[in-house]
């Protein structure tokens, strides 16, 4: 499937029902088998992939209902960092991690989600990883001399699960670095391990960078421009931002730094039940293509959809959409 | 028969002797006296529920020895019943006649004798008690010329916990470290938001404000510039007052209308922005249900206004209302204020609404829950946040839905910068245990109503919302029973 101008994505993760957060819960007290809920999950990525079809959304996600948060989904998984299990009741609380020895490289088992995604849409599609940066902040380090080589270590060992990820088949990646914006004085290494992560990855990849999601809210607040210039350095296709529910100043840093990106427009601001207008999309789209030309601006969320009614998810993407072909008609396209 | 002794008083053993083992034993042994007379059903006893309260407030709407029986979701009644026994009012020579006549009222079609009552059933929530709390605080003024005192001489301490200027000064002190380390990482907001919920005559405002100023001026940051300070109150009197007496700080005042249930509601362009929220003494005036978890089921405690035959003849002999005229005087007084009860005689007016007030009790009864009837979880929560609490609740407990705490809690949340905190001094229950130990409200506090407010519930909200809740005690006045509970963003 050919893409339009200025295509329309998802950040990843669709609305999570409250009946599958009670199911998350019952398998971690023990009510519920992990094939019950496997099959729950099954369920619930299919139908957030046709919501998103259904919307119009031309790069599709499985909507990450998987996942119980961005970084149990992963420490799980990584080789090498060991999780209590008995550590959390409620199923978006984070598990106690630590890492006492070097990770080794191995599979994260990502490469299902490419092949359900294949399986159930013929739609462009993308998979999320979070990045080394973030990682790096939830794991209690008990080997490496400091975060830098902890994240550096990480940016290896995810290179290998991207690699598999574009093997695969995996043509879109996106790398979700939320804590960037908590931690500005960390971005020199967080840049340098984000670099290891996708060298020699044969996919186009997005460095998704936001001000946090977490329970529907953000986790700090600022201005992208301490981004900048660091953030040039990266060796990713795309960076994706958050401006709907902060504003679009900062895009003018787009025209300030001769950036080599293309930018994710964050046009739906996902920490309010409110729909916007599709005009409003529009005027948003209108206002970056001042500064970006078309060409190189890709439209999602601010964030993911995780913490909306599945309603108000599909409405604000329905809009998004609907805002989005209004600006194509203006250029033509 | 199962005795629930619901306050213990560790005294050890050289101090006086309390008086409660004496009582329990009276309470038992009339109890079963009044099987063996055949006065109470043999077939009841087993299963009949004795309560032994201690109720620290001197004015409450319980009677010595009351008498709670039980229906089903629709208002059928079942077997179970409830006899609750205030040690505190109760008089060793009158228990025995008091626990006849409860036995009495076991029976589900007992009415008590003479009494006369104001409403039907209804839950905590819906009952007159609040028209008479709003009443108090839209006539505060003739009520403390009536009482030759003002409200803060009812308050334990005789003053507001708010304006202790030591706890004002640790929260300033708190307040600027908190933006000192947001400039050192360079992430001060242009705009520096305080919300302050219920403010008074803007007592602890003004001391704050002034206290910052000064704290500023000498560390050279120039914080005080970018204050803005949000008074939030539902009174347009009482915050025009306020402002009024902040007029050396106008620039910084942003007055705010607003409900004290859903401050978001007032000031959605303040979303994530404010740094620092405050309220003192506001959640425990806010409406509340009882919830009762017996066998493993849960009821609602429901509730209706009476008089006693006592009362009923008082009122009669000092205003001149008989039993048909209180209804309509009632009504008159909630809608009019005390002065339309009797025109042209504000101040009989005034007594009337104090003994009114003074005398009213009500009647408990228990109605069974229907599993997961969400019309009564507070607003913006579910069942799952009950679940939470009664995950960690004692099997036997009667404990409260602070559903106005809740309500006001979760629509303050989104109004939280990211490093911001909201602190709340209060008197709380920080943990479902507390429940079995002493009695928590409601009470009356001159005109108007205290309850504890339930911390853990608090709690349990918090964490689904992400938030971390802890309760420190207020240590500013010795004795005190207030706590002052954080709410920061979960790391």
């Amino acid at each position: 499937m050919k893409l339009p101008i200025l295509p329309t994505t998802v950040i990843g993760s669709y609305s999570m029902p409250e009946w599958l957060e009670r199911a998350k819960n019952d398998y971690l007290s023990r009510r519920l088998s992990r094939r019950d809920l496997d099959e729950m999950h099954d369920a619930v990525r299919k139908a957030a992939i046709k919501d998103q079809e259904a919307a119009g959304i031309d790069i599709v996600t499985d909507g990450e209902l998987q996942r119980d948060n961005m970084i149990d989904y992963f420490t799980e998984r990584l080789p090498g960092v060991n999780v209590d299990l008995g550590s959390k009741r409620f199923y978006y609380d984070f598990y106690e991690t630590q890492v006492r020895s070097k990770l080794a490289t191995g599979s994260l088992g990502l490469t299902e989600e490419v092949r359900f995604l294949r399986k159930y849409s013929d739609h462009p599609a993308k998979i999320s990883v979070s990045g080394p940066h973030t990682l790096v902040k939830r794991i209690r380090n008990n080997f490496y001399p400091g975060e830098p080589e902890f994240a550096l270590d990480l940016g290896r060992a995810l290179n290998f699960e991207l690699k598999e990820l574009a093997r695969a088949g995996a043509t879109e990646l996106q790398i979700d670095e939320p804590y960037y914006s908590g931690f500005p004085e960390d971005l020199p290494w967080a840049v340098k391990a984000i670099n290891a992560a996708v060298d020699g990855v044969d996919a186009h990849v997005t460095l998704h960078i936001c001000y946090g999601n977490r329970y529907g809210k953000p986790s700090f607040e600022g201005s992208y421009r301490y981004l900048f210039p660091t953030i040039l350095d990266a060796k990713v296709h795309a960076l994706s931002l958050e401006f709907a529910r902060r504003g679009e100043e900062d895009i003018q840093l787009f025209k300030e730094f001769k950036a080599p990106f293309m930018l994710g427009l964050g046009v739906i601001d996902v920490k309010t039940q409110e729909i916007e207008p599709p005009a409003l999309v529009a005027d948003r789209i209108r206002r970056a293509l001042e500064i970006v030309p078309a060409e190189r601006l890709v439209i999602n969320p601010d964030c993911g959809c995780v913490h909306l009614p599945r309603d108000v998810a599909f409405n604000k993407l329905a809009a998004m959409v609907e805002g989005t072909k209004m600006v194509r008609a203006e250029l033509g396209k | 028969m199962i005795v629930h002794i619901n306050h213990l008083s560790l005294k050890g053993k050289s101090a006086k002797k309390s008086p409660l083992g004496e009582l329990t034993s009276l309470v038992t042994g009339k109890l079963v006296d009044l099987v063996e007379d055949g006065q109470l059903d043999a077939r009841l006893a087993p299963s009949l529920r004795i309560h032994l309260d201690w109720i620290q407030y001197k004015t409450n709407f319980r009677d010595p020895v009351i008498v709670r029986r039980t229906t089903d979701a629709s208002g059928r009644s079942l077997a179970l019943a409830e006899v609750a026994i205030d040690l505190r009012q109760c008089q060793a020579e009158m228990l025995p006649q008091q626990l006849a006549d409860a036995a009495r009222l076991i029976s589900p079609n007992a009415v008590g004798d003479g009494r006369f009552y104001l409403t039907e059933y209804r839950p905590f929530r819906d009952c007159i008690i609040w028209d008479f709390n709003r009443l108090f605080w839209r006539h505060l003024g003739e009520w403390e010329a009536a009482s030759g005192r003002g409200f803060e001489a009812a308050l334990p301490s005789g003053s507001s916990d708010a304006n202790r200027p030591d706890a004002v000064k640790e929260s300033v002190e708190e307040f600027w470290s908190l933006l000192k380390d947001l400039e050192t990482k360079n992430q001060l907001p242009p705009e520096l938001p305080i919300l302050e919920i219920g403010v008074g005559a803007g007592t602890r405002a003004a001391a704050f404000i002034d206290l910052f100023q000064e704290y500023d001026a000498q560390r050279g940051t120039s914080y005080y510039d970018k204050l803005q300070f949000i008074l939030g109150d539902y009174s347009p009197d009482t915050l025009a007052r306020a402002c009024a007496s902040l007029g050396r700080h106008k620039s910084h005042i942003v007055p705010a209308p607003l409900d004290a249930l859903n401050p978001f509601k007032a000031l959605p362009q303040y979303r994530f922005k404010v740094l620092y929220v405050h309220l003192t003494n506001v959640y425990d005036n806010l409406p509340f249900d009882d919830l009762i978890r017996r066998d493993g089921k849960l009821y609602l405690v429901e509730v209706r206004a009476y008089f006693s035959a006592a009362s009923v003849a008082t009122l009669q002999a000092d205003f001149g209302l008989g039993p048909a005229d209180i209804p309509s005087a009632m009504k008159t007084l909630l809608a009019g204020g005390p002065h339309a009860v009797f025109p042209g005689d504000e101040e009989k007016g005034v007594a009337f609404w104090r003994a009114f007030w003074d005398c009213f009790k009500l009647e408990e009864r228990l109605r069974a829950l229907d599993d997961r009837d969400e019309s009564h979880v507070p607003p913006g929560l579910t069942w799952a946040h009950l679940q939470d609490l009664l995950d960690e609740a004692p099997e036997d407990v009667r404990f409260h839905i602070s559903r106005g705490a809740a309500e006001s809690f979760a629509n303050t949340l989104p109004l939280l910068h990211p490093r911001g905190y909201l602190q709340v001094q209060d008197i709380f229950v920080e943990d479902m245990d507390e429940y079995r130990k002493g009695f928590k409200g409601p009470g009356k506090l001159d005109g108007s109503l205290v309850v504890w407010v339930n911390g853990a519930l608090l709690r349990a909200v918090s964490a689904r919302a992400g938030y971390d809740v802890h309760f420190r005690p207020f240590t500013y006045r010795p004795g005190s029973k207030t706590s002052v509970m954080y709410t920061t963003q979960k790391p």
